[in-house]
């Protein structure tokens, strides 16, 4: 996952690469998310998230496209 | 004895991890597996194992075949193009989420600097006060979420 000034040089980066578009998320929310993942990643009672919580979180910042989804 | 082997071993994990995100935090720099075995009186041996579990329950992420730390993430072990200024220190991150995820983590306000994928031009983000405050550019994830864990490295 990459930061990219705009969507035109996401285009061009996997163009040049003969990649397809992947998913996209402003930085507010991969600011949400980081804060969902991470806020207590350094408590000493961290546990991983589950896949249902992992899920809820995504779906939570908006993040509902099939590219998204954490099940195989 | 099953059970007291188990205790002993969650025991030693959570010791190692709790001292490599530690130091992480507080130091910008990522403890390697001597470092950590001189700093809870245990063997390298013991500690590698530790950290192989670790990697396996998704807590950290070593580098490929090795029991190398590469990142206790948000944070990472080695310099990249995505920097993270926070708490008077400079951290490095595998990626915008986890670069995010530091000032997350340290509850504290960050300038992060990160080059566009594409043209390499700085882009800059900033956490004040728990709230992103500046937002250039955006995000671009190239595997879907079900395969993020198959190659760490490569999502």
């Amino acid at each position: 996952m990459r930061l990219f000034r705009s969507e035109e040089d996401i285009d061009r980066w996997r163009t040049v690469r003969d990649l397809p578009l992947g998913g996209t998320m402003t930085p507010q929310q991969c600011w949400e998310l980081a804060e969902a993942w991470y806020a207590d990643k350094l408590s000493p009672d961290w546990r991983r998230k589950t896949l249902d919580d992992a899920e809820a979180t995504l779906a939570g910042i908006g993040l509902t496209d099939p590219f998204w989804n954490l099940r195989p | 004895m099953t059970s007291d082997v188990s205790a002993s071993t969650d025991a030693l994990d959570r010791a190692v991890r709790l001292h490599v995100f530690g130091q992480a935090a507080e130091t910008a720099r990522v403890p390697q597996a001597p470092d950590v075995a001189a700093a809870l009186g245990q063997s390298v041996t013991e500690v590698e194992s530790s950290l192989l579990r670790l990697a396996a329950g998704r807590v950290l992420i070593l580098a490929p075949n090795s029991t190398t730390i590469w990142a206790p993430n948000p944070f990472c072990a080695v310099p990249s193009d995505v920097r993270v200024e926070a708490l008077g220190r400079t951290y490095w991150a595998i990626c915008i989420w986890d670069a995010l995820g530091i000032p997350a983590a340290l509850h504290a306000d960050a300038t992060v600097r990160a080059g566009c994928g594409d043209c390499a031009d700085e882009l800059v983000l900033e956490v004040r006060d728990g709230a992103l405050t500046r937002g250039e550019g955006i995000v671009h994830f190239g595997v879907p979420a079900v395969r993020w864990w198959e190659n760490i490295g490569y999502t």
